[in-house]
């Protein structure tokens, strides 16, 4: 097999992974990212509304990143750990700053300094942004700054398959060129995990069609865990019924949400927030009213953005009105936009400390939506997302600065290790007939929406987990029809099968364990939170068919849980 | 409310390509809905019918510009384009797809896209702020109109389309190609970069050679107009040191245009001509012009428009 040597090898070119792949290179170190599609393809693209930030001299006066950090924690349901919400909150300004400096192109006030909009579950607006391309905005703005340098070496459109590690450490990855399915093995000091979400498990979301889970799913083969896998977002406003996202700036604007009978459902849900309410109320209000029959026929709800004004909604949210254009064929100047929804986020992600450090193997670290910090909790707050991916992008790429100051080469030779991952792809479809990766993946995406969605019971969930394995069971009789080396996308399509698999299974088995509701996660047969049994993380690992599940403490410095009323 | 839906069955002739048999055409039938994009038709082919079918896609939303392709000959994003509305439009159920043009293939609906970034890099595609300002001793503000104008030019989602729809890029391997244009306006508009002089001379020489066709205007799908970055570029060509023959003669060009509509209120070609290329060229061009029969069109006297005051007027806005 070929073979690469960087200090530090990166999976995944959004925001988190750009950001830790600037640190490193910046101090000296030689750095690859690897990605799937070339970095402004990234999901991070896709993020709309807004990057939240407490900024020094620019932001209400009554408020303070205490304020923010408090907002965060209760937000996700006081299951977020509280000193890296605290970090989030007081170097936010700082990173908007930042990317200022280097050219993002922030909505300004009048007298020149960056604008600010309300997001759902925020005591004061902090949300800066680019009109609601704020993702994409910021995704240029460091996608270009770091080529620029020619110091990181992209290996995009490449498919990182497989972590090496030794008995304590991270070794490197075993990617392939998805040009011609060459395999390397990219020999690595320091592994940084940052390839996003997994929104393709499930058959609704707003997630990007390359969001599948394969950082997870990394992570899990090489015996690495897991926190709170069972906490995923669902986004309240999701464009009926291609899923693409309304941006939830849209009711930070203004916008109402209304029932087929022109009520304002929210009054009955979060009387005080109304429409801004934290995603896991508003979404299953949502879900409420459609269940109860006042939702439109299809299902769906509709946004009311008219009363802003045509001028107002083309230049702050100027993607809403056209998609609700171009893809529902609505003039959301005039008419209510049809919304329902659909997976979002997954707050649940490989276990790191506020460093980005994963406590199992050494030299192995995560960032962004692939990491869980844990900053959101059980519930992220919308705006939070962009800023974990810097924020936490920074920190991390800072601490795999710091582990390759100190590092000492190890002595164990690792190759074999290598071809054996590089076979292990081939062994999943290895079959001369069978299944196409299709024919599972469609199923798996219908058991998730179904029975690990918006509202869950033992019974549903007892179904996945054992619908999952049968698919997985399933899976040993896939097979590849595509024989050809060049961009053979069908073999990444059934290597991304099995991460979202693997990943469902877990999910799934961890939100089975926890009898609760908290956030997103909630159980139909449980309807409460129970701080007394479960203010806990979950940690899971997967080994064969099993989910080994245990728990940790939730890290608390100043706020004490209370009830989550808006 | 209630949203309209219509179905339809349609037939989608993919054009393929692999490297041992070439170019091929293959048909896939499935039924949409009033709702389908493309990018969900494509999906559906492959993991319900042909898993061997390659193309990229990622945010199905038309921001990541990863499904650049030609849908019935039109260069589009497939995720920003519905199904339904090409079956309307071309009133058949029948529609091809086929690979942009221009880029190498690779397979199928990917193409080699190398050329394309090539061209986004060479125009130093980030700010370049002052040392106060990375060091922290001052700040930027931005005009919120300044901002407006400099988004519209930022939104460039490096697709590929306009590129690969120009033909001024396939003619003439000096002209950087509308998208890197647009990019590179962005920055050299953007009042807190510090390296005009360096992005001029990247920049002008290349913009004087778009032949103004309007392709790039015509595909964006982000409304960009890419076009309309290389002429406000061409404004700034007055700074420019160390001109190039190209840049001259379109300098010469503007001016004898403008000196034209200012005499007589009409662009008067053969003395726009004579200015822009002087007596020798224009004389070399009479000769091909008398060649090809075309010469009466180069000695049409035209008059000057009455009311030459109020066209003066506009001139000086």
């Amino acid at each position: 097999m070929e073979k690469l040597s960087y200090d530090a090898v990166i999976i995944g070119a959004g925001l988190a992974g750009l950001m830790a792949a600037h640190e490193i290179s910046k101090a000296g170190y030689s750095a690859a990212v690897i990605s799937k599609v070339f970095p402004t393809r990234s999901h991070s693209a896709a993020a709309e509304g807004g990057i939240a930030a407490y900024v020094n001299g620019n932001s209400d006066p009554n408020d303070s990143p205490d304020y923010m950090a408090y907002d965060t924690i209760k937000g996700g349901d006081y299951l977020v750990d509280q000193d890296a919400a605290e970090l989030l909150a007081y170097k936010s300004g700082e990173i908007v700053e930042l990317l200022e400096k280097w050219g993002a192109l922030f909505n300004r006030q009048p007298d020149g300094r960056i604008a600010l909009r309300y997001f759902g579950g925020q005591t004061y607006p902090r949300t800066r942004f680019v009109g609601d391309k704020t993702g994409m905005a910021l995704l240029h703005t460091l996608y270009e700054r770091t080529s620029g340098s020619g110091k990181v070496d992209f290996y995009f459109e490449w498919f990182a398959w497989e972590l090496i590690r030794d008995e304590s450490r991270v070794r490197g990855v075993v990617a392939f060129d998805m040009r011609n399915m060459v395999p390397f093995f990219f020999k690595a000091k320091a592994v940084v995990i940052a390839a996003g979400g997994m929104g393709m498990l499930y058959r609704h979301t707003t997630n990007s069609y390359i969001g599948t889970g394969d950082g997870y799913a990394m992570a899990l083969r090489a015996r690495v865990a897991l926190k709170d896998p069972e906490f995923v977002q669902f986004h309240p406003t999701a464009l009926y019924p291609s899923d693409i996202l309304i941006s939830e700036a849209a009711r930070g604007e203004g916008a109402v949400l209304k029932n087929a009978k022109g009520e304002r459902f929210m009054t009955r849900y979060a009387p005080k927030k109304l429409d801004l309410a934290p995603r896991d109320i508003v979404s299953r209000a949502i879900i409420t009213e459609i269940k109860e029959g006042r939702g439109f026929p299809g299902g769906y709800v509709g946004l009311d953005i008219s009363h802003l004004g045509e001028e107002y909604i083309k230049e702050r949210l100027a993607l809403a009105y056209e998609a609700a254009k171009t893809f529902s064929g609505v003039d959301a100047t005039k008419e209510l936009i049809p919304i329902r929804p659909a997976h979002h986020y997954y707050m649940g992600g490989i276990d790191v400390d506020i460093t980005g450090k994963n406590p199992d193997v050494i030299g192995l670290f995560a960032a962004g939506e692939a990491a869980c910090v844990s900053v959101h909790g059980a519930n992220r707050l919308g705006s939070n997302s962009l800023l974990e991916t810097l924020v936490f992008g920074r920190e991390t790429g800072n601490e795999v600065v710091k582990f390759l100051q100190s590092f000492t080469e190890p002595s164990s030779d690792i190759d074999k290790e290598a071809e054996k991952a590089e076979q292990s792809a081939y062994d999943i479809v290895k079959k001369e007939s069978g299944v196409h990766f299709g024919d599972i993946l469609e199923k798996l995406r219908d058991y998730m929406w179904e029975f690990v969605g918006i509202y869950r019971d033992e019974n549903g969930l007892k179904n996945a987990v054992s619908e999952i394995l049968k698919l997985r069971e399933q899976m040993k009789n896939m097979y590849v029809l595509d024989k050809s080396k060049v961009y053979n996308t069908e073999f990444y399509n059934a290597l991304e099968l099995k991460n979202m698999i693997d990943l469902g299974l877990v999910i799934a088995s961890t939100a089975l364990n926890r009898k609760e509701s908290r956030g997103a996660h909630y159980r139909t047969d449980y309807p409460k939170r129970d701080d007394q049994n479960w203010l806990k993380h979950t940690i899971a690992y997967l080994s064969g068919n099993t989910v080994e599940i245990t728990y940790k403490p939730v890290k608390m410095t100043k706020w004490k849980p209370e009830e989550r009323v808006y | 409310m209630s949203l309209k839906n219509e179905e339809a069955e349609v037939i989608i002739k993919v054009k393929r390509y692999t490297q041992e048999k070439g170019f091929y055409w293959q048909e896939y039938k499935l039924k949409v809905d009033r709702f389908t994009q493309f990018t969900e038709a494509l999906r559906r082919i492959k993991s319900e019918q042909d898993p061997t079918l390659a193309y990229r896609a990622s945010c199905h939303m038309a921001v990541c510009g990863s499904c650049g392709m030609k849908i019935n000959g039109e260069p589009k994003l497939a995720c920003k384009t519905l199904v339904l509305d090409v079956i309307k439009k071309y009133g058949s159920n029948v529609i091809t797809i086929e690979p942009m043009d221009y880029f190498k293939p690779v397979k199928d609906l990917v193409v080699d896209l190398d050329d394309f970034y090539n061209r986004m890099h060479k125009v130093k595609p980030r700010l370049y702020p002052s040392n106060e300002v990375l060091e922290g001793k001052a700040e930027h503000r931005l005009k919120p109109e300044d901002q407006k104008v400099l988004w519209k030019f930022a939104q460039c989602i490096w697709c590929g389309l306009c590129v690969s729809a120009c033909p001024a890029v396939q003619e003439d391997p000096e002209f950087l190609g509308p998208a890197a244009h647009a990019k590179g306006f962005r920055f050299l508009a953007d009042p807190r970069d510090t390296i005009t002089e360096e992005r001029l001379k990247i920049l002008i020489d290349s913009a004087w050679r778009c032949t103004y066709c309007y392709m790039c205007y015509n595909v964006c799908p982000r409304d960009i107009e890419p076009v309309t970055a290389i002429k406000k570029t061409r404004a700034f060509s007055r700074l420019a040191k160390d001109k190039t023959e190209v840049i001259k003669t379109g300098e010469k060009h503007t001016e004898a245009v403008h000196s034209s509509i200012f005499d007589s209120g009409k662009i008067m070609g053969s003395r726009v001509y004579l200015s822009t290329y002087g007596l020798l060229g224009s004389m070399k061009e009479m000769i091909f012009l008398m060649q090809s029969g075309k010469l009466k069109y180069a000695l049409v006297k035209e008059k000057a428009v009455e009311n030459i005051q109020e066209v003066r007027k506009l001139l000086r806005g």
